[in-house]
Protein backbone atom coordinates (compact mmCIF):
# COMPACT_ATOMS: atom_id res chain seq x y z
CA UNK A 1 0.00 0.00 0.00
CA UNK A 2 2.55 2.72 -0.91
CA UNK A 3 0.81 5.82 -1.01
CA UNK A 4 0.53 7.65 -4.51
CA UNK A 5 3.65 9.77 -5.82
CA UNK A 6 2.74 13.42 -6.54
CA UNK A 7 4.38 15.78 -8.92
CA UNK A 8 3.20 19.18 -9.60
CA UNK A 9 3.85 20.21 -13.06
CA UNK A 10 2.48 23.48 -12.92
CA UNK A 11 1.03 25.70 -10.38
CA UNK A 12 -1.54 27.99 -12.61
CA UNK A 13 -1.86 25.84 -15.36
CA UNK A 14 -4.06 22.18 -16.10
CA UNK A 15 -1.79 19.47 -17.46
CA UNK A 16 -3.96 18.87 -20.52
CA UNK A 17 -3.10 15.24 -21.10
CA UNK A 18 0.15 13.17 -20.44
CA UNK A 19 1.96 9.90 -21.97
CA UNK A 20 5.21 8.27 -20.85
CA UNK A 21 7.92 6.82 -22.51
CA UNK A 22 8.25 2.74 -22.48
CA UNK A 23 11.03 3.06 -19.10
CA UNK A 24 8.63 6.09 -17.82
CA UNK A 25 11.52 8.03 -17.30
CA UNK A 26 10.49 10.73 -19.65
CA UNK A 27 6.95 12.14 -19.92
CA UNK A 28 5.32 14.03 -22.43
CA UNK A 29 2.60 16.46 -21.24
CA UNK A 30 0.95 19.76 -22.53
CA UNK A 31 -0.04 22.04 -20.41
CA UNK A 32 -3.28 23.76 -21.93
CA UNK A 33 -1.32 25.05 -24.76
CA UNK A 34 0.26 24.90 -28.11
CA UNK A 35 3.14 22.89 -27.21
CA UNK A 36 4.16 19.79 -25.47
CA UNK A 37 6.67 19.38 -23.08
CA UNK A 38 9.01 16.55 -22.38
CA UNK A 39 10.00 15.91 -18.82
CA UNK A 40 12.90 13.41 -17.85
CA UNK A 41 12.83 12.56 -14.13
CA UNK A 42 15.78 13.55 -11.79
CA UNK A 43 15.45 11.95 -8.55
CA UNK A 44 11.82 13.06 -6.98
CA UNK A 45 12.02 15.56 -9.83
CA UNK A 46 10.77 16.61 -13.01
CA UNK A 47 12.96 18.53 -15.58
CA UNK A 48 11.84 20.09 -18.87
CA UNK A 49 14.46 18.89 -21.20
CA UNK A 50 12.43 18.84 -24.91
CA UNK A 51 10.14 21.42 -26.17
CA UNK A 52 7.81 20.17 -29.06
CA UNK A 53 6.40 23.44 -30.90
CA UNK A 54 5.08 22.50 -33.99
CA UNK A 55 1.17 23.09 -33.45
CA UNK A 56 -0.40 26.54 -33.42
CA UNK A 57 -3.51 25.69 -31.39
CA UNK A 58 -3.80 24.25 -27.65
CA UNK A 59 -2.72 20.35 -27.86
CA UNK A 60 -5.41 18.34 -27.09
CA UNK A 61 -4.10 14.72 -26.90
CA UNK A 62 -0.52 13.02 -26.88
CA UNK A 63 0.68 9.49 -27.14
CA UNK A 64 4.03 7.68 -26.90
CA UNK A 65 4.60 4.53 -28.35
CA UNK A 66 6.37 2.28 -26.26
CA UNK A 67 8.45 -0.10 -28.65
CA UNK A 68 8.84 2.50 -31.78
CA UNK A 69 9.81 5.68 -29.35
CA UNK A 70 7.49 7.70 -31.92
CA UNK A 71 5.28 10.32 -30.24
CA UNK A 72 1.59 11.80 -32.09
CA UNK A 73 0.18 14.90 -30.97
CA UNK A 74 -3.39 15.93 -32.07
CA UNK A 75 -4.41 19.75 -31.20
CA UNK A 76 -7.48 21.98 -31.99
CA UNK A 77 -5.38 23.35 -35.00
CA UNK A 78 -7.18 20.28 -36.67
CA UNK A 79 -3.66 19.23 -37.17
CA UNK A 80 -1.25 15.73 -36.00
CA UNK A 81 2.20 15.46 -36.03
CA UNK A 82 4.04 12.43 -35.51
CA UNK A 83 7.43 12.99 -33.45
CA UNK A 84 10.47 10.87 -34.25
CA UNK A 85 14.17 11.06 -32.66
CA UNK A 86 16.60 12.05 -35.30
CA UNK A 87 20.33 12.84 -34.80
CA UNK A 88 20.67 16.86 -35.24
CA UNK A 89 23.73 17.08 -38.09
CA UNK A 90 25.54 19.61 -36.85
CA UNK A 91 25.63 19.04 -32.99
CA UNK A 92 24.68 15.15 -33.00
CA UNK A 93 22.32 15.51 -30.13
CA UNK A 94 18.95 13.68 -30.79
CA UNK A 95 16.31 15.86 -31.64
CA UNK A 96 12.56 15.51 -32.10
CA UNK A 97 11.51 15.94 -35.77
CA UNK A 98 7.54 15.98 -36.82
CA UNK A 99 6.10 15.17 -39.64
CA UNK A 100 2.72 16.15 -40.73
CA UNK A 101 -0.43 13.87 -41.05
CA UNK A 102 -2.55 14.56 -43.91
CA UNK A 103 -5.47 14.31 -41.56
CA UNK A 104 -8.13 15.54 -43.97
CA UNK A 105 -10.83 17.03 -41.18
CA UNK A 106 -12.35 20.63 -40.85
CA UNK A 107 -12.71 20.74 -36.65
CA UNK A 108 -10.34 20.26 -33.92
CA UNK A 109 -8.40 17.16 -33.58
CA UNK A 110 -9.96 16.07 -29.79
CA UNK A 111 -7.48 12.64 -29.20
CA UNK A 112 -5.08 10.37 -30.17
CA UNK A 113 -3.68 6.75 -30.09
CA UNK A 114 -1.58 4.00 -31.22
CA UNK A 115 -2.67 0.80 -32.39
CA UNK A 116 -0.92 -1.56 -29.82
CA UNK A 117 1.54 -2.48 -33.37
CA UNK A 118 1.97 0.98 -33.45
CA UNK A 119 1.78 1.04 -37.23
CA UNK A 120 -1.65 3.07 -37.21
CA UNK A 121 -2.64 5.23 -34.79
CA UNK A 122 -6.59 6.50 -34.56
CA UNK A 123 -7.19 10.52 -34.36
CA UNK A 124 -10.62 11.77 -33.16
CA UNK A 125 -12.54 15.34 -33.74
CA UNK A 126 -14.90 17.56 -34.13
CA UNK A 127 -15.64 16.85 -37.67
CA UNK A 128 -17.45 14.31 -36.52
CA UNK A 129 -15.06 11.32 -37.86
CA UNK A 130 -12.23 9.42 -36.83
CA UNK A 131 -8.80 9.55 -38.72
CA UNK A 132 -7.27 6.38 -38.97
CA UNK A 133 -3.97 7.07 -39.96
CA UNK A 134 -1.36 4.51 -41.27
CA UNK A 135 2.34 5.15 -42.79
CA UNK A 136 2.49 4.88 -46.72
CA UNK A 137 5.99 3.99 -47.71
CA UNK A 138 5.74 5.05 -51.30
CA UNK A 139 4.73 8.57 -51.05
CA UNK A 140 6.84 8.92 -47.31
CA UNK A 141 3.63 10.00 -45.44
CA UNK A 142 1.15 9.01 -42.74
CA UNK A 143 -2.06 8.94 -44.76
CA UNK A 144 -5.44 8.71 -42.90
CA UNK A 145 -8.96 7.38 -44.17
CA UNK A 146 -12.07 8.56 -42.19
CA UNK A 147 -14.38 6.87 -40.13
CA UNK A 148 -18.05 8.36 -40.75
CA UNK A 149 -21.00 7.20 -40.39
CA UNK A 150 -22.58 7.03 -37.75
CA UNK A 151 -21.08 9.58 -35.81
CA UNK A 152 -23.40 12.23 -35.04
CA UNK A 153 -21.46 14.76 -32.88
CA UNK A 154 -17.60 14.87 -31.65
CA UNK A 155 -16.17 12.21 -30.50
CA UNK A 156 -14.42 12.65 -27.19
CA UNK A 157 -12.12 9.03 -26.97
CA UNK A 158 -10.77 6.31 -28.38
CA UNK A 159 -9.45 2.86 -27.45
CA UNK A 160 -7.83 0.47 -29.81
CA UNK A 161 -8.79 -3.21 -29.08
CA UNK A 162 -5.38 -5.62 -28.95
CA UNK A 163 -6.30 -7.18 -32.14
CA UNK A 164 -4.94 -3.88 -33.91
CA UNK A 165 -8.32 -3.88 -36.22
CA UNK A 166 -11.35 -2.72 -33.83
CA UNK A 167 -11.73 0.83 -32.63
CA UNK A 168 -13.57 1.46 -29.51
CA UNK A 169 -15.28 5.75 -29.64
CA UNK A 170 -17.02 8.10 -27.34
CA UNK A 171 -18.84 10.55 -28.76
CA UNK A 172 -21.01 13.78 -27.74
CA UNK A 173 -24.23 12.10 -29.19
CA UNK A 174 -23.78 10.51 -26.30
CA UNK A 175 -23.13 7.05 -27.88
CA UNK A 176 -19.90 4.60 -27.50
CA UNK A 177 -19.71 2.53 -30.70
CA UNK A 178 -17.22 0.07 -31.94
CA UNK A 179 -15.65 0.29 -35.28
CA UNK A 180 -13.15 -1.74 -37.67
CA UNK A 181 -10.35 0.27 -38.48
CA UNK A 182 -9.02 -2.35 -40.78
CA UNK A 183 -6.65 -1.34 -43.18
CA UNK A 184 -6.12 -3.45 -46.33
CA UNK A 185 -2.35 -2.73 -46.32
CA UNK A 186 -1.05 -3.21 -42.58
CA UNK A 187 -3.35 -5.91 -41.02
CA UNK A 188 -4.06 -9.63 -41.63
CA UNK A 189 -7.16 -10.54 -41.11
CA UNK A 190 -8.48 -10.14 -37.39
CA UNK A 191 -9.60 -13.74 -35.64
CA UNK A 192 -13.22 -13.87 -35.32
CA UNK A 193 -14.28 -12.37 -32.07
CA UNK A 194 -17.51 -11.67 -29.73
CA UNK A 195 -17.32 -8.25 -31.91
CA UNK A 196 -17.73 -10.08 -34.98
CA UNK A 197 -16.26 -11.99 -37.86
CA UNK A 198 -16.09 -10.09 -41.30
CA UNK A 199 -14.43 -6.88 -40.22
CA UNK A 200 -14.15 -4.61 -43.76
CA UNK A 201 -13.54 -0.86 -42.87
CA UNK A 202 -16.33 1.02 -41.29
CA UNK A 203 -18.23 -1.74 -40.03
CA UNK A 204 -19.95 -0.82 -37.05
CA UNK A 205 -19.87 -3.83 -34.48
CA UNK A 206 -21.50 -2.39 -31.28
CA UNK A 207 -23.37 0.91 -30.32
CA UNK A 208 -24.34 1.66 -26.63
CA UNK A 209 -26.30 4.91 -25.53
CA UNK A 210 -25.23 6.24 -22.50
CA UNK A 211 -28.19 5.66 -19.78
CA UNK A 212 -29.40 9.41 -19.26
CA UNK A 213 -28.06 11.32 -22.03
CA UNK A 214 -24.70 12.62 -21.31
CA UNK A 215 -21.90 13.05 -23.69
CA UNK A 216 -19.49 9.89 -23.45
CA UNK A 217 -16.37 10.75 -22.46
CA UNK A 218 -13.84 7.79 -21.74
CA UNK A 219 -14.51 4.58 -23.59
CA UNK A 220 -11.66 1.50 -22.99
CA UNK A 221 -11.57 -2.08 -24.09
CA UNK A 222 -10.48 -4.85 -21.19
CA UNK A 223 -7.43 -6.44 -21.70
CA UNK A 224 -8.67 -8.99 -23.48
CA UNK A 225 -10.42 -7.13 -25.65
CA UNK A 226 -14.19 -8.56 -24.92
CA UNK A 227 -15.12 -6.24 -22.47
CA UNK A 228 -16.59 -2.43 -23.21
CA UNK A 229 -15.90 0.14 -20.33
CA UNK A 230 -17.22 3.71 -21.05
CA UNK A 231 -17.62 6.51 -18.63
CA UNK A 232 -20.86 8.98 -19.81
CA UNK A 233 -21.82 12.77 -18.48
CA UNK A 234 -24.78 11.55 -16.68
CA UNK A 235 -22.21 10.16 -13.71
CA UNK A 236 -22.60 6.70 -14.96
CA UNK A 237 -20.26 4.25 -16.01
CA UNK A 238 -21.40 1.41 -18.08
CA UNK A 239 -19.79 -2.26 -18.68
CA UNK A 240 -20.78 -3.68 -22.14
CA UNK A 241 -20.35 -7.76 -22.49
CA UNK A 242 -21.64 -7.70 -26.10
CA UNK A 243 -21.02 -12.00 -26.32
CA UNK A 244 -23.37 -11.81 -22.82
CA UNK A 245 -24.89 -9.93 -24.04
CA UNK A 246 -25.07 -7.86 -20.80
CA UNK A 247 -25.00 -4.34 -20.17
CA UNK A 248 -24.19 -3.30 -16.87
CA UNK A 249 -24.97 0.29 -15.80
CA UNK A 250 -23.74 1.78 -12.51
CA UNK A 251 -25.02 5.13 -11.84
CA UNK A 252 -23.37 7.17 -8.88
CA UNK A 253 -24.23 10.07 -6.77
CA UNK A 254 -21.59 12.09 -7.32
CA UNK A 255 -19.92 14.27 -10.42
CA UNK A 256 -18.98 12.73 -13.43
CA UNK A 257 -16.10 10.84 -14.94
CA UNK A 258 -14.33 11.68 -17.86
CA UNK A 259 -11.44 9.00 -18.36
CA UNK A 260 -11.27 5.52 -17.33
CA UNK A 261 -8.51 2.52 -17.75
CA UNK A 262 -8.75 -1.35 -17.32
CA UNK A 263 -6.29 -2.68 -14.79
CA UNK A 264 -7.02 -6.71 -15.00
CA UNK A 265 -9.92 -8.34 -16.57
CA UNK A 266 -12.36 -7.78 -13.72
CA UNK A 267 -11.61 -3.86 -12.50
CA UNK A 268 -11.93 -0.64 -13.66
CA UNK A 269 -9.68 2.43 -12.68
CA UNK A 270 -11.98 5.72 -14.01
CA UNK A 271 -11.50 9.35 -12.51
CA UNK A 272 -12.91 12.60 -13.88
CA UNK A 273 -14.74 15.82 -11.99
CA UNK A 274 -14.81 14.37 -8.59
CA UNK A 275 -11.23 14.39 -8.30
CA UNK A 276 -9.96 10.98 -7.20
CA UNK A 277 -9.92 8.03 -9.21
CA UNK A 278 -12.46 5.40 -8.46
CA UNK A 279 -11.97 1.67 -8.71
CA UNK A 280 -15.37 -0.67 -10.64
CA UNK A 281 -15.16 -4.55 -10.03
CA UNK A 282 -17.00 -7.13 -11.10
CA UNK A 283 -17.42 -9.48 -14.60
CA UNK A 284 -20.26 -10.86 -16.41
CA UNK A 285 -22.58 -11.51 -13.30
CA UNK A 286 -22.59 -7.85 -11.86
CA UNK A 287 -20.24 -4.38 -11.82
CA UNK A 288 -19.92 -2.37 -8.63
CA UNK A 289 -18.08 0.86 -7.15
CA UNK A 290 -15.58 -1.08 -4.23
CA UNK A 291 -13.42 2.29 -3.99
CA UNK A 292 -11.31 4.99 -4.27
CA UNK A 293 -7.21 5.10 -4.58
CA UNK A 294 -7.34 8.30 -2.68
CA UNK A 295 -8.17 8.81 1.26
CA UNK A 296 -10.23 11.65 1.08
CA UNK A 297 -10.81 11.24 4.96
CA UNK A 298 -7.75 10.34 6.05
CA UNK A 299 -6.01 13.32 4.58
CA UNK A 300 -8.48 15.89 6.36
CA UNK A 301 -7.59 14.05 9.64
CA UNK A 302 -4.10 13.98 9.30
CA UNK A 303 -4.72 17.41 9.64
CA UNK A 304 -1.29 20.62 9.54
CA UNK A 305 -0.28 20.70 6.22
CA UNK A 306 -4.18 20.10 4.80
CA UNK A 307 -5.51 22.74 6.37
CA UNK A 308 -8.33 24.49 3.74
CA UNK A 309 -11.80 23.96 5.59
CA UNK A 310 -10.74 21.25 8.10
CA UNK A 311 -13.40 22.80 10.72
CA UNK A 312 -16.26 22.87 8.35
CA UNK A 313 -17.86 19.91 6.88
CA UNK A 314 -16.44 17.35 5.18
CA UNK A 315 -17.97 18.32 1.64
CA UNK A 316 -15.59 16.56 -0.77
CA UNK A 317 -15.83 18.99 -4.51
CA UNK A 318 -18.02 21.72 -3.06
CA UNK A 319 -16.08 22.88 -0.51
CA UNK A 320 -14.46 25.33 -2.84
CA UNK A 321 -13.24 29.04 -2.84
CA UNK A 322 -15.96 29.36 -5.59
CA UNK A 323 -18.32 27.76 -3.80
CA UNK A 324 -17.59 29.27 -0.71
CA UNK A 325 -17.93 32.85 -2.25
CA UNK A 326 -21.25 32.47 -3.46
CA UNK A 327 -22.82 31.37 -0.41
CA UNK A 328 -20.74 33.97 1.79
CA UNK A 329 -22.90 36.07 -0.45
CA UNK A 330 -26.20 34.37 -0.66
CA UNK A 331 -26.32 34.07 3.04
CA UNK A 332 -24.17 36.73 5.02
CA UNK A 333 -24.23 39.78 2.29
CA UNK A 334 -20.49 39.35 2.16
CA UNK A 335 -19.30 40.07 -1.47
CA UNK A 336 -15.48 39.25 -2.44
CA UNK A 337 -14.34 41.77 -5.23
CA UNK A 338 -11.63 39.84 -6.83
CA UNK A 339 -8.53 40.75 -5.72
CA UNK A 340 -9.91 42.33 -3.05
CA UNK A 341 -7.33 41.72 0.28
CA UNK A 342 -9.56 39.85 1.86
CA UNK A 343 -11.04 37.28 -0.79
CA UNK A 344 -7.78 35.18 -1.10
CA UNK A 345 -7.35 34.31 2.79
CA UNK A 346 -10.43 34.13 3.83
CA UNK A 347 -11.99 31.91 1.33
CA UNK A 348 -9.22 29.82 -0.21
CA UNK A 349 -9.40 26.37 0.69
CA UNK A 350 -8.11 23.05 -0.02
CA UNK A 351 -9.72 19.82 -1.66
CA UNK A 352 -9.22 16.61 1.08
CA UNK A 353 -8.01 15.05 -2.12
CA UNK A 354 -4.22 14.33 -3.44
CA UNK A 355 -5.95 16.40 -6.74
CA UNK A 356 -7.33 19.04 -6.21
CA UNK A 357 -9.08 19.82 -9.48
CA UNK A 358 -10.72 17.32 -12.20
CA UNK A 359 -8.70 14.57 -13.65
CA UNK A 360 -8.27 14.84 -17.21
CA UNK A 361 -6.58 11.11 -17.87
CA UNK A 362 -5.40 8.13 -16.29
CA UNK A 363 -3.56 5.46 -17.96
CA UNK A 364 -1.78 2.35 -17.05
CA UNK A 365 1.80 3.28 -15.20
CA UNK A 366 3.38 -0.35 -14.82
CA UNK A 367 2.60 -3.89 -15.36
CA UNK A 368 1.54 -5.35 -18.06
CA UNK A 369 -1.92 -5.76 -19.81
CA UNK A 370 -4.53 -7.55 -17.45
CA UNK A 371 -1.91 -6.89 -14.58
CA UNK A 372 -1.68 -3.67 -14.32
CA UNK A 373 0.12 -2.58 -10.96
CA UNK A 374 -0.19 1.21 -11.03
CA UNK A 375 -1.37 3.59 -13.08
CA UNK A 376 -1.14 7.63 -13.37
CA UNK A 377 -2.96 10.13 -13.38
CA UNK A 378 -3.20 14.39 -14.36
CA UNK A 379 -5.12 16.94 -13.54
CA UNK A 380 -6.81 20.41 -13.93
CA UNK A 381 -4.57 21.32 -10.89
CA UNK A 382 -1.54 20.60 -12.68
CA UNK A 383 -0.42 17.56 -10.61
CA UNK A 384 0.65 14.21 -12.20
CA UNK A 385 0.17 11.78 -9.98
CA UNK A 386 1.37 7.77 -9.76
CA UNK A 387 -1.27 5.43 -8.03
CA UNK A 388 -0.93 1.92 -6.47
CA UNK A 389 -4.03 0.14 -7.67
CA UNK A 390 -3.70 -2.29 -4.97
CA UNK A 391 -4.56 0.87 -2.27
CA UNK A 392 -7.91 0.94 -2.27
CA UNK A 393 -9.84 2.89 0.14
CA UNK A 394 -13.33 0.62 0.53
CA UNK A 395 -16.66 2.71 -0.01
CA UNK A 396 -19.19 1.22 1.77
CA UNK A 397 -22.65 1.22 0.58
CA UNK A 398 -23.45 4.79 1.62
CA UNK A 399 -20.40 5.57 1.59
CA UNK A 400 -20.05 8.13 -1.18
CA UNK A 401 -23.95 9.42 -0.84
CA UNK A 402 -23.08 9.91 2.71
CA UNK A 403 -19.89 12.14 2.49
CA UNK A 404 -21.49 14.25 -0.20
CA UNK A 405 -24.94 14.49 2.04
CA UNK A 406 -23.32 16.42 4.30
CA UNK A 407 -23.28 19.17 2.09
CA UNK A 408 -24.55 22.52 2.84
CA UNK A 409 -27.11 23.20 -0.07
CA UNK A 410 -28.49 26.49 1.31
CA UNK B 1 -28.71 46.44 -33.21
CA UNK B 2 -30.14 42.92 -33.62
CA UNK B 3 -29.87 41.15 -30.07
CA UNK B 4 -31.56 38.23 -30.87
CA UNK B 5 -29.15 36.93 -33.62
CA UNK B 6 -28.29 34.10 -30.83
CA UNK B 7 -32.28 32.76 -31.93
CA UNK B 8 -31.66 32.40 -35.48
CA UNK B 9 -31.71 28.63 -36.72
CA UNK B 10 -28.43 28.07 -37.77
CA UNK B 11 -28.99 24.50 -38.34
CA UNK B 12 -31.87 25.20 -40.86
CA UNK B 13 -28.32 26.44 -43.41
CA UNK B 14 -26.86 22.39 -41.94
CA UNK B 15 -27.81 19.25 -44.19
CA UNK B 16 -26.03 17.12 -41.73
CA UNK B 17 -27.60 18.91 -38.83
CA UNK B 18 -27.80 16.75 -35.66
CA UNK B 19 -31.55 16.99 -34.54
CA UNK B 20 -32.81 16.39 -30.87
CA UNK B 21 -35.31 13.19 -32.44
CA UNK B 22 -31.96 11.95 -32.87
CA UNK B 23 -30.66 11.73 -29.18
CA UNK B 24 -32.55 9.64 -27.77
CA UNK B 25 -35.55 7.47 -28.05
CA UNK B 26 -39.19 9.23 -28.74
CA UNK B 27 -42.25 8.13 -25.88
CA UNK B 28 -43.20 5.48 -27.84
CA UNK B 29 -46.97 6.39 -26.88
CA UNK B 30 -49.26 8.80 -28.18
CA UNK B 31 -50.32 11.96 -26.77
CA UNK B 32 -54.20 10.75 -26.55
CA UNK B 33 -52.88 7.67 -24.89
CA UNK B 34 -49.57 9.41 -22.76
CA UNK B 35 -52.87 11.56 -21.09
CA UNK B 36 -54.93 9.01 -20.92
CA UNK B 37 -52.58 6.77 -18.58
CA UNK B 38 -51.51 9.77 -16.17
CA UNK B 39 -55.43 10.76 -15.44
CA UNK B 40 -55.51 6.78 -14.57
CA UNK B 41 -52.42 7.15 -12.59
CA UNK B 42 -54.05 10.45 -10.96
CA UNK B 43 -56.78 8.21 -9.53
CA UNK B 44 -54.52 5.61 -8.08
CA UNK B 45 -52.34 8.13 -6.24
CA UNK B 46 -55.16 9.80 -4.54
CA UNK B 47 -56.29 5.93 -3.49
CA UNK B 48 -52.84 5.20 -2.84
CA UNK B 49 -52.37 8.90 -0.44
CA UNK B 50 -55.87 8.33 1.41
CA UNK B 51 -54.16 4.86 2.72
CA UNK B 52 -51.10 6.72 3.49
CA UNK B 53 -49.09 4.86 0.77
CA UNK B 54 -46.54 8.12 -0.06
CA UNK B 55 -43.66 5.98 -1.68
CA UNK B 56 -46.35 3.79 -3.63
CA UNK B 57 -47.68 7.26 -4.94
CA UNK B 58 -44.50 8.47 -5.83
CA UNK B 59 -43.66 5.35 -7.81
CA UNK B 60 -46.58 5.42 -9.53
CA UNK B 61 -45.93 8.67 -10.75
CA UNK B 62 -42.38 8.85 -11.60
CA UNK B 63 -43.01 5.23 -13.43
CA UNK B 64 -43.09 5.42 -17.22
CA UNK B 65 -43.83 9.49 -16.88
CA UNK B 66 -44.46 11.02 -20.22
CA UNK B 67 -41.59 12.55 -21.94
CA UNK B 68 -40.86 14.77 -24.91
CA UNK B 69 -42.29 17.42 -27.04
CA UNK B 70 -45.64 16.21 -28.28
CA UNK B 71 -47.24 14.91 -24.82
CA UNK B 72 -47.50 18.74 -23.08
CA UNK B 73 -50.69 18.27 -21.70
CA UNK B 74 -50.32 14.50 -19.87
CA UNK B 75 -46.82 15.78 -18.72
CA UNK B 76 -48.52 19.02 -16.75
CA UNK B 77 -50.93 16.39 -15.52
CA UNK B 78 -48.54 14.48 -13.66
CA UNK B 79 -46.53 17.26 -12.43
CA UNK B 80 -49.56 18.28 -10.58
CA UNK B 81 -50.22 14.80 -9.09
CA UNK B 82 -46.56 14.45 -8.04
CA UNK B 83 -47.15 18.19 -6.31
CA UNK B 84 -50.17 17.23 -4.72
CA UNK B 85 -48.37 14.09 -3.48
CA UNK B 86 -45.49 16.31 -2.09
CA UNK B 87 -47.25 18.83 -0.63
CA UNK B 88 -49.37 16.33 1.62
CA UNK B 89 -46.37 14.63 3.04
CA UNK B 90 -44.42 15.95 6.49
CA UNK B 91 -40.77 17.60 6.23
CA UNK B 92 -39.80 14.39 8.73
CA UNK B 93 -41.25 12.07 6.10
CA UNK B 94 -39.41 12.75 3.46
CA UNK B 95 -36.32 11.09 3.62
CA UNK B 96 -37.72 7.82 4.52
CA UNK B 97 -39.62 8.25 1.66
CA UNK B 98 -36.73 9.13 -1.33
CA UNK B 99 -34.60 6.12 0.25
CA UNK B 100 -36.93 3.78 -0.40
CA UNK B 101 -37.21 5.25 -4.03
CA UNK B 102 -35.47 3.40 -7.19
CA UNK B 103 -32.26 5.46 -8.63
CA UNK B 104 -34.26 6.04 -11.85
CA UNK B 105 -37.51 6.85 -10.02
CA UNK B 106 -35.16 9.50 -7.67
CA UNK B 107 -33.49 11.14 -11.43
CA UNK B 108 -36.96 11.52 -12.70
CA UNK B 109 -38.32 12.98 -8.96
CA UNK B 110 -35.16 15.43 -9.49
CA UNK B 111 -36.13 16.12 -12.93
CA UNK B 112 -39.60 17.50 -11.59
CA UNK B 113 -38.87 19.07 -9.01
CA UNK B 114 -36.52 21.72 -11.95
CA UNK B 115 -39.00 21.52 -13.83
CA UNK B 116 -41.38 22.92 -10.92
CA UNK B 117 -39.05 24.78 -9.89
CA UNK B 118 -38.72 26.51 -13.72
CA UNK B 119 -42.81 27.10 -13.71
CA UNK B 120 -43.22 30.62 -13.56
CA UNK B 121 -45.17 31.95 -10.39
CA UNK B 122 -44.88 28.19 -9.30
CA UNK B 123 -42.19 29.83 -6.61
CA UNK B 124 -44.64 31.35 -4.10
CA UNK B 125 -47.28 28.56 -4.34
CA UNK B 126 -45.03 25.51 -3.78
CA UNK B 127 -41.03 26.87 -3.96
CA UNK B 128 -40.32 26.10 0.05
CA UNK B 129 -41.85 22.49 -0.94
CA UNK B 130 -39.44 21.54 -3.73
CA UNK B 131 -36.52 23.04 -1.73
CA UNK B 132 -37.25 21.24 0.83
CA UNK B 133 -37.38 17.71 -1.04
CA UNK B 134 -34.41 18.69 -3.42
CA UNK B 135 -32.45 19.20 -0.33
CA UNK B 136 -33.79 15.51 0.82
CA UNK B 137 -33.08 14.11 -2.58
CA UNK B 138 -29.42 15.79 -3.44
CA UNK B 139 -28.16 14.42 0.52
CA UNK B 140 -29.63 10.31 -0.32
CA UNK B 141 -28.74 10.71 -4.31
CA UNK B 142 -26.08 12.80 -4.48
CA UNK B 143 -25.03 15.75 -7.32
CA UNK B 144 -24.77 13.02 -9.52
CA UNK B 145 -28.55 12.96 -10.13
CA UNK B 146 -28.76 16.78 -10.77
CA UNK B 147 -26.45 15.85 -12.79
CA UNK B 148 -28.66 13.46 -14.50
CA UNK B 149 -31.46 15.53 -14.56
CA UNK B 150 -29.52 18.08 -16.65
CA UNK B 151 -27.87 15.90 -19.39
CA UNK B 152 -31.12 13.30 -19.77
CA UNK B 153 -33.12 14.74 -23.67
CA UNK B 154 -36.28 13.01 -21.84
CA UNK B 155 -37.52 16.26 -20.31
CA UNK B 156 -40.25 15.53 -18.48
Amino acid sequence: MAPPEVFSLSQQTPVTCHAFNADRTQVAVSLNSNEVLIYAREGNDWRVIDTLTEHDKPVTSIDWAPRSNRIVTSAQDRNAYVWQQSPDPQTGHMVWKPTLVLLRINRAATYVRWSPNEDKFAVASGARAIAICSFDPEGDWWVSRLLKKPIRSTVLSVDWHPNNVLLAAGSADMKARVFSAYIKDVDKKPAPSVWGEKLPFNTICGEYASPSGGWVHGVAFSPSGDVLAFASHDSSVTIVYPGGPAVYTIKMSILPLVTLTWTTEESVIAAGHDCQPLVFSGNQGGWELVGSLDDPQSNKSSGGARSGFAGASPVGRLNSAAFNTFRNAAERGISNVPGSPTASSSTESELFTVHQNTITSVRPYDGVPGNITRVSTSGVDGKLVVWDVSAVTPIGATGLAGKLGKMQLR
Amino acid sequence: MDVNFRKIDIDQYDEDALLDSELYEADPRDPAQALNEVKQKAAAVRSSLSKGDVVGALTLVLEDAPYGPNVEEAKNLNLQTLVSILNSTKATEIPGVVKALSTDAQDTLMKYLYKGMALPGWGDVSGSVLLGWHEKLTEIAGTGCIVRAMTDRRIV
